[in-house]
């Protein structure tokens, strides 16, 4: 019983550690290169799915450079898999991410 | 507010289009879209749970051919090109329902109905090019195959949230109609939530769409 607790103790300070690096350790704006970036309405859709996270303050989509910058807020952020999750989920892909510090 | 919508919804009865602009929206968006031609009259409302799918309602009014559908459609985008400029896509529309006409053997003129069918669109900046195809089911109404290609000219590029002007050419192919061509140069103009098309077809006849979504 002892190694159970153990054991369970060890997997929820790991996942606990993994979410706090998630959400602090890379705070700089991401700059986002995305594919398929053509019309409002695809900057809508991005617009909308990132404004649901709750690290994210702003989101600027600019159609000529086909580059989206999300702002986070204080000392949190996403991880540059989470920010290709979103961006799929929205229906583009991404081309690259840019950090700015 | 109330009375352009009302006036919006009137226009959109009254007059129909084969090419849906974005038959699925982006996660959770909610789409309104009230589509007319030379033929028939449209109005569909959708959900998007996913980039991939939108589940909705359906009305359409066929005029010549006098009978009416209430549908429940699913669009599927079954596959998706994003490229660093340009944009295409391949859907697959799908709809079952209840057909109401004269032409009904039933006391209560109600029949099952159906439609299905495959869209597919690329699209840059400047340049869109669309094709879309439908069969459908009209019981006792018909049976009928309609195809619908459009060509489309930006003449400035917008920035995310200007006024986005498109000069458009749409050709309907309906070999059952009388008028089995229709050639209608069109404007689409986008803004914001709202999306508005008009235009007039080689026969006279108005075309007329409002898309909205959020």
């Amino acid at each position: 019983m002892k190694k159970i607790i153990l054991t369970l103790a060890f997997i929820t300070a790991f996942v606990s550690l993994s979410a706090v690096a998630e959400t602090s350790t890379r705070t700089g704006d991401a700059l986002v290169t995305v594919n398929g970036l053509v019309c409002d309405f695809c900057a809508r859709a991005l617009e909308k799915v990132f404004s649901k996270e709750a690290a994210v303050k702003a989101i600027d989509v600019n159609l000529d450079t086909k580059i989206i910058t999300i702002n986070f807020n204080d000392g949190q952020s996403l991880s540059d898999d989470r920010v290709t999750e979103l961006v799929l989920d929205s229906g583009y892909n991404v081309e690259g991410i840019e950090r700015a510090e | 507010m109330r009375y352009l919508w009302v006036a919006l919804i009137g226009i959109g009865l009254l007059i129909p289009n084969v090419v849906d602009a974005r038959p699925v929206s982006y996660p959770s968006g909610w789409t309104y879209m009230l589509m007319n031609d030379g033929m028939k009259n449209t109005a569909h409302v959708h959900y998007s749970p996913t980039a991939k799918v939108s589940v909705g309602y359906k009305f359409e009014y066929w005029r010549d051919m006098d009978f009416s559908l209430h549908a429940v459609q699913v669009n599927n985008l079954i596959k998706r090109w994003n490229q660093r400029d340009s944009q295409a896509n391949f859907y697959f529309k799908s709809g079952v329902g209840v057909v109401n006409s004269s032409a009904s053997s039933s006391d209560s003129g109600n029949e099952l109905g159906g439609f299905f069918g495959m869209a597919t669109d690329w699209e840059d900046r400047r340049y869109f090019v669309a094709y879309s195809n439908r069969y459908t089911h009209a019981g006792n109404s018909g049976e009928f195959f309609t195809q619908s290609a459009r060509a489309g000219w930006a003449p400035y590029e917008g920035d995310y949230g200007d006024l986005h002007t498109w000069l458009m050419l749409q050709v309907d192919h309906t070999p059952e109609a009388q008028d089995n061509f229709t050639i209608t140069p069109l404007v689409r103009l986008f803004k914001g939530l709202h999306l508005m098309e008009a235009g007039i077809n080689n026969h006279g006849e108005i075309l007329f769409n409002y898309v909205y979504r959020y």
